[in-house]
């Protein structure tokens, strides 16, 4: 989903390059109510997943979007539009977290919408490798959820 | 007033219901299927959520998503546009039920226009002329005779379980009346299996003549002016404009007077079009249409009104707050619908396009959301754009039209800009000579 406030690019680029230079795996800052987390890749370069995202590419160019779905290609996604829920009832333990391993068919995450609860399971067996949304953010469709390797 | 409007539709329609909110200081939520990420009402509304797959049923048409969207972003209403959700009652019940305003007029009056049958009886009651028919079967053939007589000829009957053309015969007089129903009766048992008939007064080359109306639900209602559209390919308008060529002053008045009495006898709220078909000067009531039109820009040209404004405001709670006294009509307007289209053959031409260039300069309007670069999906209606020109006359309207369609350029895909430019050379055309079949035999 995505909302239309400024973003400051050059922030994102200096963290990335603050990354690089370092050598930390991960960077994660909050300023202003907008919290930006810059993350090393396992393979190459570094995978830059932010809060909220960049405003839209003009016509032709499409660099922000290949740098959005590097580290989500399979990811599981959204079937619906709603609000994500990690755990099956405020205060409970949420379902998953990273590197658990779950079956096939196992409930990972909870959206809900117009009151009612729909279970996202996991579509084949392995381990969660990244957990894409916070609890109660909202979700549009196709929006990734979480990595399962 | 609302803080934030939810645009449950797409393409150019979209673009100018965000054009209005934006206008208005009211945030916006574009709702689209992933085949429309790249949208231009997409990038430009406040916020956007992705509802669904590209089929219409699984996200545009799909209400658990629309009511989900409006959840996690907190719409206050919700404007359908036209086509999908607009004339859905049910739609608008839901919506109720969430608190959420549905921009239109109420369920009740979206089901009693949606129903032809029910239309037609109770714009009649109100006072608007319908097609003259026999209100029921006819039983014999002197009582054919009689009805026939009142409604004037030529007549046509009908089969009442009947459709498509069988079962249907015109009588030009009374001396082949007894044949033509014969042959409809009998045509109407092999047919359908049922020959009960009855009949309607048949109009052989009317003017599709459409009046804009405008209520606000609180028994206050307008008329601004009618719409020609009676340029049509396979029952789809392709060219409308404001005014009618075949109309003059005194009916414009007396046709407009009746139709708004009627909305303010109704209550109506909101935009509405009421449709007729005309022929040497009688009106005939066809349908209502409970929503925002296509065409409506050419009213809003002639008028100065932002037509998609005052369905917000009036949504909103506000009075008309001003009268018919008010409304002044300026000049002539016409629009040439842009379809992603072969000219001739009208098989659809999506695709990518290369290079973009509207026209401008005075009284040219361009209503549409593509750009260079943009990729036309193949999953919906092939409308990509409208072409507005204003002139101070039908005349200098007409030189506009062909002078702005010169300029466009739309690149990468094939249009039916070059049918208008053809229709632009055509006499009839240019003496406003046309009626509902008129398009139809040119292209054939």
């Amino acid at each position: 989903m995505t909302r239309r406030k400024s973003v400051d690019t050059k922030l994102i680029r200096e963290l990335a390059e603050l990354l690089e230079d370092t050598g930390l795996s991960e960077l994660e800052i909050e300023q202003d109510g907008l919290r930006i987390k810059v993350a090393r890749n396992f393979s190459t370069g570094v995978q830059s997943v932010v809060t909220h995202p960049l405003p839209p590419a003009s016509p032709g160019t499409s660099s922000g979007k290949q740098e959005e779905s590097a580290g989500t290609e399979n990811a599981v996604t959204s079937p619906m539009v709603g609000t994500v829920y990690r755990s099956p009832e405020p205060g409970a333990k949420p379902f998953i977290e990273v590197g658990a391993k779950v079956m096939e068919g196992q409930t990972c995450l909870i959206v809900e919408a117009m009151k009612t609860m729909n279970p996202i399971p996991a579509p084949h067996a392995g381990t969660v490798i990244a957990i894409l949304v916070e609890d109660g953010s909202p979700v549009e469709f196709g929006e990734p959820l979480f990595i399962l390797e | 007033m609302f803080d934030k409007v939810l645009i449950a539709n797409r393409g150019e329609i979209a673009l100018r219901i965000q054009r209005a909110c934006h206008e208005m200081g009211i945030a916006t939520v574009a709702v689209h299927s992933t085949a429309d990420e790249n949208a231009m009402h997409v990038r430009l509304a406040d916020e956007s959520v992705c509802i669904g797959p590209p089929q219409a049923a699984l996200s545009y048409l799909n209400i658990p998503a629309l009511i989900a969207a409006c959840e996690i972003t907190n719409a206050d209403a919700v404007h359908p546009g036209y086509g999908f959700m607009s004339e859905n009652a049910g739609f608008a019940e839901i919506l109720s039920e969430h608190d959420i305003t549905f921009i239109g007029p109420s369920p009740e009056h979206i089901n009693i226009m949606g129903d032809k049958i029910i239309a037609k009886d109770t714009v009649r009651k109100l006072g608007i002329p319908v097609v003259p028919g026999s209100d029921g079967a006819i039983n014999d053939g002197a009582e054919a005779l009689k009805i026939a007589e009142e409604i004037g000829y030529p007549v046509l009957v009908k089969a009442a379980h009947g459709g498509g053309s069988k079962g249907m015969k015109i009588a030009t007089s009374a001396a082949d009346l007894h044949d033509a129903m014969a042959t409809a009766r009998a045509e109407a048992m092999a047919s359908f299996g049922n020959d009960t008939l009855y009949m309607e007064k048949y109009l052989s080359l009317p003017r599709h003549i459409e009046i804009q109306v405008l209520g606000d639900g609180f028994g206050n209602a307008v008329h601004l002016g009618e719409r020609d559209c009676s340029l049509q390919r396979r029952h789809q308008k392709v060219w409308e404009e404001a005014f009618s060529p075949a109309l003059n002053t005194g009916q414009r008045r007396k046709i407009g007077d009746i139709v708004a009495n009627a909305m303010a006898d109704m209550k109506y709220s909101g935009v509405g079009t009421v449709e007729f078909l005309y022929e040497n000067g009688e009106f005939y009531f066809i349908e209502m249409n409970t929503r925002l039109q296509v065409e409506h820009p050419v009213t809003e040209m002639i008028t100065g009104l932002d037509l998609v404004q005052q369905q917000i405001r009036i949504a909103a709670g506000a009075e008309l707050g001003f009268d018919q006294d008010d409304i002044t009509f300026n000049g002539h307007a016409i629009e040439v619908r842009i379809n992603a289209e072969n000219p001739r053959t009208f098989v659809p031409s999506p695709g990518k396009i290369e290079a973009y260039h509207a026209p401008g300069g005075l009284g040219v309007r361009v209503d549409s959301g593509v750009y260079a670069g943009y990729r036309i999906p193949p999953y919906y209606d092939s409308l990509i754009g409208k072409l507005i020109v204003h002139g101070k006359n039908r005349t200098d309207a007409l030189m506009r039209l062909r002078r702005a369609l010169g300029e466009y350029v739309i690149d990468g895909i094939e249009t039916t800009v070059p049918l208008y430019l053809d229709l632009l050379g055509n006499p009839d055309i240019i003496d406003g000579n046309y009626d509902i079949h008129w398009l139809e035999k040119h292209l054939a």
